[in-house]
């Protein structure tokens, strides 16, 4: 089965525009531990800061255009993976061995399809 | 053989069937399907042909072919139909011990993983593992039927979609996954047992949490934990003969009189308890199960009751659990051992994590009363009071409070 895992951290730790030391030290982890995952991970990337994102919005068939990400939370998406596993048990121990810098959340969601 | 004696065969029958379906088609609802089919084609052919030997094996035979049947129909899943061969189905000389694989282990890891909703875990079990209906489990739950059946099915839909597998977990998750199954348990049983009198909506309910800790026990009979926790239950159980009086009062436990305690549930408890202790002694729920068998043990009110033991209980189970509670139900003991004052220290410390929980507010009140602080206590039983919907442990409350006051 294919399932994404979803990062959500608090991105203000890796400093204005992604920029500060933290983000070279998770990008090193992130590269080691895309080579342990081998052939399991089929895709994912990291991604710019939600000050860089923009949302079209559609409401009644009528599309807008805002600055900024979908939601305002407290931890922001921050990257994917895209893995290919037998079940969720398996999902689950590579969530839990993913690099996040201090606190936080990986949601785990199965890829619609045969799988 | 009348419907209500068939209703106990179905019964009897359904956890194992159904694991054993579930576990070989990978699919919950199919095997639930195909069981309620061979009960309803048992009904009319077992009056017919009269019952067959084997109950259990007829009706998982009869299952197994509907679900191949059901899956020949939905030409779309036939995926799940290609690694079933219906090896043996038809070989009726094959006892049901060893023709239905034993897959309830595999069901109680599914229905009670962590990525199953909390409120719908306890429900599954009952329903999949006991052969409880939905009715029955809405009723114990105090939620409308529709809201349960709501639940099992998200809960189902959830389980086949995420791809949680049939599996008993590894040896990693292994103490993870096991207490998710514990936990379920100990929430669903707690519910039944915080009503003292028993005639609250949960009454029935205990018996199917001592069914449900049986089976568990036996699967799960090299883990300490699962031993004691099928002890525990059975230990608190024993005694709730003894825990309301003609009045419907609650008695606390070093009043009850132990003539009135089960004593063929305590017997049973304390073989459990016996085998955990074997294999683990030091672990929290068997100290728990320890200290309820510490109780269990007195013979009549005359003893003196066993606190200086319980406190010893206490003190080795705070070296493993910390937490509130833990240290509330120490404090009661900490109060008969080396007096009210030392106790109310400690209980002033875990204020802040015991806000909106009733029983704190008893024992403090409790303490206060004890030590002469009636203004103090008087607002502590008020809180308490406020806080407690359960009838027997309320008169008791009103009861010290009315006490307290009369002597003031």
């Amino acid at each position: 089965m294919q399932y994404i895992l979803l990062i959500y951290e608090n991105e203000e730790v890796y400093g204005p525009g992604k920029s500060g030391p933290a983000m070279q030290e998770i990008v090193g982890k992130h590269m080691a531990f895309s080579r342990e995952l081998g052939p399991v991970r089929v895709g994912g990337a990291g991604l710019k800061s939600t000050a860089s994102a923009t949302t079209v919005r559609t409401t009644n068939g009528k599309q807008t255009i805002h600055d900024g990400a979908f939601a305002e939370t407290k931890e922001q998406l921050g990257g994917f993976y895209l893995i290919d596993v037998p079940d969720l048990d398996t999902a689950i121990a590579v969530a839990k061995k993913l690099p996040v810098f201090k606190d936080g959340s990986i949601e785990i969601r199965p890829v619609l399809g045969p799988g | 053989m009348n419907s209500a004696a068939l209703d106990r065969v179905f019964r009897d029958a359904s956890g194992r069937i159904v694991a054993a379906l579930a576990s070989r088609f990978r699919h919950i609802d199919l095997a639930e399907d195909s069981f309620a089919d061979a009960c309803e084609k048992a009904v009319e052919v077992w009056q017919r042909d009269g019952v067959p030997n084997d109950p259990a094996a007829w009706l998982y035979r009869t299952a197994f072919r509907c679900a191949i049947d059901a899956l020949r129909r939905h030409r779309t899943e036939a995926r799940y139909a290609s690694h079933v061969q219906p090896e043996n189905g038809n070989d009726d000389s094959i006892d049901d011990e060893i023709l239905i694989p034993d897959e309830r282990l595999r069901l109680v890891f599914i229905c009670c993983h962590p990525a199953v909703a909390i409120e719908a875990r306890a429900a599954l079990t009952l329903r999949l593992i006991c052969g409880l209906t939905a009715r029955e489990i809405a009723r114990a739950f105090i939620i409308p039927e529709a809201t349960l059946a709501q639940r099992l099915i998200r809960a189902k839909r959830k389980i086949a979609e995420a791809g949680i597998p049939f599996e008993v977990p590894g040896p990693d998750a292994w103490p993870e996954r096991l207490d998710a199954v514990l936990s379920t348990v100990e929430v669903a049983y707690s519910k039944a047992h915080e009503d003292a009198a028993g005639s609250g909506p949960y009454a029935g309910f205990a018996a199917e949490m001592l069914e449900l800790t049986r089976v568990l026990a036996e699967l799960l009979n090299n883990e300490p934990e699962a031993l004691a926790l099928s002890a525990i239950i059975r230990f608190a159980e024993a005694r709730r003969p003894a825990r309301v009086d003609s009045q419907g009062m609650m008695i606390p436990i070093s009043e009850q009189d132990p003539a009135r305690w089960n004593h063929a549930l305590i017997e049973e408890a304390s073989h459990y308890l016996k085998r955990a202790i074997e294999l683990h002694s030091d672990q929290p729920r068997v100290i728990q199960a320890c200290i309820h068998a510490t109780w269990c043990s007195r013979q009549d009110l005359t003893n003196p009751a066993p606190w200086h033991a319980i406190l010893t209980l206490y003190d080795a189970l705070l070296e493993v659990r910390d937490d509130a509670i833990v240290r509330l139900n120490r404090a009661v003991a900490l109060a008969e051992v080396s007096g009210v004052n030392e106790a109310l220290d400690e209980l002033n410390s875990l204020a802040t994590g015991l806000k909106e929980f009733p029983p704190f507010y008893a024992v403090r009140a409790d303490l206060l009363r004890r030590a002469g602080k009636i203004e103090e206590a008087i607002s502590a039983y008020d809180i308490a009071l406020a806080l407690v919907p359960t009838s027997a442990e309320r008169r008791w409350l009103e009861k010290k409070k009315t006490d307290m006051m009369l002597n003031k």
